[in-house]
């Protein structure tokens, strides 16, 4: 009773204030001590999830076998994270396990693991000073195999205009159109060639290269092979050709006896006409090169794919007085043709043979495509120099294949 | 039949690897795979097919003595041992085909070693020999092409030896021909060959071209 | 007929005869000619040099018994420079020749003159074809693609690749290419897998490659003879126990060959000269001849 009264006393005197009205001050006091404490805290969790990766996205990567999936993201802004971790799950609530790391300032992940057909949830945790911030988690990505590779649209879209100029001018060719092509000397003097070997009672030796089938520069001397026999078996002349590939012999042995029998003289045809040799390179050029020396033939021709023993052939050839012909993509033996053979056609010269001996519509028509497709090319090329120069790399960016 | 068979399995093995160029599908890599092994075992078959051929003309030459007939027997000699030696090599006679299992060689590899690879090595040598005859020959300069032809050749020729490293200039100018007029020609003659080729097999896949299947024009 | 028109219809068995001499005296009497290391040989050197002992480099032979007078003295001397440092050689070839001969008597050849044990410091994993599918699988499996090694014994068997399980456990891969193959490993295992490569390639083969050295695909270059000699070189300037083996009598060495190469080519050289000296004073003769010009 004394002491309240006391205390009603102090408390009428001012010396200090009342409890009831000291608490609710102290109280704020406390409040606002500990609110400021734990601002920061709060402010960092607050800040933490603004700072997490936005328009977090997963999807298949287009064009590929399938296995791979693209995961994007947005860095949230003022929020750069020393590095991001990409996690996922087979389904979207956990566990979560990490499946690589991205660089700063890096926006796409490509996971590499991820079998077909199965879901998988991403979500890409920044790694920031203050702490981690961890994104939404994506919705279920699959990954397929694609039918088509997007990276090399720009190649389809060329090889397909490539087969439109040329089908065109096969069409405009079977309409009739007159299609002109320049003289290639070589294969205009294929005829005098065989002549001459005619002349002088000698044999026409002809190497169509030594590459098989899958090789076109074999195929393209084939081709020629069939006009050079069908010429020979006209003429009443003696044909040899030593092959090193088992299918090309195969294959020549069909158009030489065809062209004999066009040619209105099949029993001209003998088995030893067409014949193999050996597959090893060299062997087969020892023995090309002792026919040369013993049966000293009066026409060379050497038509198709040659490596080393394309100078041997051909120097060998030239010392018997025989006058070569010879016909090549190979851009390596093509000096030693030119030094050594009366023609050389070279590179695409070849390939247009067919068409230039045989004067057909349809094949010149392929010959005019083909080379309204290179001036294209050409002008193409053209400019993409001047850009690049000029530091604009965007034609030389969109001529490479990926 | 016989006509429209190849032309139709030319169109399917042709179009096949196009395809693939452009479709990562794993039906579509697996097929042109096949493909690439059903090549192998038809090659293996033509294989025999030559062997066949090389008996038989060599054979008819010696039965002929038609002229040159002792190097048939050679050839056919060389073909049975050699021949032997591996086929044999392979059901353990001898060893094995190439090493012994203690490592010593064995017949073939003996053969291979001492009597193919020097025949080889010399036919290779002579194009040492070859290109100085045809260099003398045809290195001339008659006109201003063959001038600059003959100029660039002695450039490199020397360049790329040790004298002519230490002649100042040479490299230079051996490095400038090599990176400039002569990148720049073998591009121009690559990229046209690649047109031509692409030309050439669209022609023989679409059965254009047919010559080399021993068809003609009307058939 | 003038001196000038005999001389131009020179006999080739002359021509061939000066070749041959061209050829032989440097065998038998060296000349010795200084050698200058190129940046691309140099660099593939140093790759070498900065791997730790114990690295493992895959050894390629691309290439066959046509080409080995040019390829083989590169073999041997990134071999040499391997074992002379403590690193593992796996060994193969891609190239059919390669693998039934140059592989086996290089390797064999060499290991010879190195304290090192097959099975444990080297391998030779002999031929597989189908050289880019092989390339693929390669960076997945070795084991798969080479279940036993040259000589017939099972891979597991082979203490180097019990820890040697596919091509990311390498460190570097050289290959000795007479064509194309060499590109391959560039345009495959580096630029898709990013494993180190770096070619030996035939001269006629070797301004291709400058490009992809350039672009950093390729870390290093030997081209042709003249390539292994400069490595041969080196090797001699950093390691004087393999100087000594270069020293041998008996041993074909690039630098034997790059003296050969000189002389032969002063002679072609001279040829080539000569023979246009003669065919312009045969002109100028025939042009003021009594005869007057030639029509």
């Amino acid at each position: 009773m004394q002491d309240r009264s006391k205390r009603r006393r102090l408390a009428r005197s001012g010396s200090t204030p009342p409890l009831r009205t000291a608490f609710f001050p102290a109280a704020l006091a406390l409040a606002a001590v500990a609110g400021a404490a734990c601002a920061p805290a709060s402010a960092a969790a607050q800040g933490a999830r603004t700072q997490a990766p936005l328009e977090v996205v997963a999807k298949d990567r287009p064009g590929d076998a399938g296995g791979r999936i693209v995961v994007t993201w947005r860095e949230a802004p003022g929020a750069p994270a020393s590095t991001y971790r990409i996690e996922r799950s087979s389904d979207g609530t956990g566990p979560f396990e990490p499946v690589g790391e991205a660089p700063p300032r890096s926006t796409r992940f490509e996971d590499a693991g991820a079998p077909a057909g199965d879901p998988f949830f991403y979500r890409v945790v920044a790694v920031l000073p203050a702490g981690e911030a961890v994104s939404e988690t994506t919705s279920a990505a699959f990954s397929r195999a694609n039918w088509f590779r997007n990276d090399r649209t720009n190649a389809l879209i060329l090889v397909l205009a490539f087969m439109g100029l040329i089908v065109g001018f096969i069409e405009a060719a079977r309409r009739g159109t007159k299609l002109f092509i320049r003289r290639i000397s070589g294969l205009s003097a294929i005829d005098e060639a065989i002549g001459r070997a005619t002349e002088m009672g000698r044999k026409i030796l002809y190497v169509p290269g030594i590459q098989s089938m899958d090789e076109i520069q074999t195929i393209a001397s084939l081709a020629i092979l069939g006009y050079v026999a069908k010429v020979s078996a006209t003429y009443g002349a003696d044909l040899d050709v030593p092959n090193r590939d088992p299918l090309t012999y195969a294959a020549a042995r069909e158009t030489v006896k065809h062209a004999y029998m066009e040619a209105g003289r099949p029993d001209l045809y003998r088995e030893e006409t067409v014949n193999y040799i050996t597959y090893d390179q060299f062997a087969y050029t020892a023995a090309v090169t002792g026919r040369m020396v013993r049966e000293k033939p009066a026409t060379n021709f050497f038509i198709g794919s040659f490596y080393a023993e394309s100078l041997i052939l051909s120097e060998m050839g030239q010392t018997t007085g025989a006058i070569q012909i010879a016909g090549t993509a190979e851009v390596f033996q093509l000096p030693f043709f030119v030094a050594t053979c009366d023609y050389t056609l070279i590179g695409e010269e070849l390939y247009a043979a067919s068409a230039y001996l045989s004067r057909e519509p349809v094949l010149l028509g392929s010959i005019k495509g083909q080379d309204i497709a290179k001036a294209l090319l050409l002008v193409l090329g053209a400019a993409g120099v001047v850009l690049t120069t000029f530091g604009n790399p965007i034609v030389a960016n969109w001529l490479t294949m990926r | 039949m016989r006509r429209q068979l190849p032309l139709v399995m030319t169109f399917i093995a042709g179009i096949i690897p196009v395809i693939a160029l452009f479709s990562p599908h794993p039906i579509v890599v697996n097929i042109a795979a096949r493909a690439d092994r059903w090549l192998v075992i038809v090659y293996a078959f033509a294989l025999l097919l030559g062997v066949v051929s090389v008996v038989q003309s060599n054979s008819r030459k010696i039965a002929r003595r038609d002229k040159g007939w002792p190097y048939a027997v050679v050839l056919l000699t060389g073909l049975t041992v050699m021949g032997g030696f591996g086929f044999l090599g392979n059901f353990g006679i001898f060893g094995g085909i190439t090493t012994t299992p203690d490592g010593r060689p064995t017949p073939f590899q003996w053969s291979y070693s001492n009597v193919f690879l020097p025949l080889q090595a010399t036919m290779f040598s002579l194009l040492a020999f070859y290109m100085a005859s045809a260099s003398f020959r045809a290195f001339r300069a008659r006109n201003l092409a063959a001038g600059l032809l003959m100029v660039s050749a002695l450039f490199v020729m020397f360049g790329r030896i040790p004298t002519g490293e230490a002649v100042p200039f040479v490299p230079m100018i051996t490095e400038w021909i090599m990176d400039n007029p002569n990148a720049a020609a073998q591009r121009g003659i690559i990229i046209g060959a690649a047109l031509g080729a692409a030309s050439m097999s669209l022609r023989v896949i679409l059965g254009i071209e047919r010559s080399h299947l021993g068809l003609g024009r009307g058939e | 007929m003038h001196l000038v028109d005999r001389l131009l219809a020179t006999d080739r068995r002359i021509i061939y005869l000066l070749v041959g001499l061209g050829a032989l005296i440097p065998l038998l009497i060296p000349i010795g000619l200084p050698v200058t290391v190129t940046p691309p040989v140099r660099s593939a050197f140093e790759k070498i040099e900065s791997l730790p002992a114990g690295s493992v480099v895959v050894i390629s032979f691309d290439y066959g018994p046509s080409t080995a007078p040019e390829n083989d003295p590169q073999a041997g001397a990134v071999m040499r420079h391997c074992f002379a440092r403590g690193i593992r050689v796996v060994g193969m070839a891609l190239y059919p020749l390669g693998g039934l001969s140059v592989a086996v008597e290089e390797i064999n050849k060499v290991a010879a003159e190195f304290p090192v044990t097959y099975g444990v410091d080297y391998v030779n994993l002999g031929y597989k074809d189908g050289a880019q599918a092989a390339m693929r699988r390669m960076n997945e499996d070795l084991h798969e693609l080479f279940p036993r090694d040259a000589s017939g014994r099972p891979i597991g068997e082979l203490l180097l690749m019990q820890e040697v399980r596919s091509l990311k456990d390498t460190d570097l891969v050289f290959s000795f290419a007479t064509g194309i193959i060499g590109e391959w490993w560039i345009n495959l295992v580096n630029a898709q897998f990013g494993t180190p490569v770096a070619v030996g390639s035939t001269a006629v083969g070797t301004p291709k490659y400058y490009a992809y050295l350039k672009a950093g695909q390729a870390v290093g270059l030997l081209g042709g003879l003249k390539g292994a000699s400069e490595y041969e070189r080196l090797l001699s300037d950093h390691y004087p126990d393999v100087a000594r083996i270069y020293e041998s009598p008996l041993l074909y060495t690039a630098t034997q060959g790059m003296d050969i190469q000189t002389i032969v080519h002063l002679v072609i050289i001279a040829l080539v000269l000569a023979g246009n000296i003669l065919y312009f004073t045969s002109r100028i003769m025939r042009r003021s001849s009594p005869g007057g010009r030639r029509a």
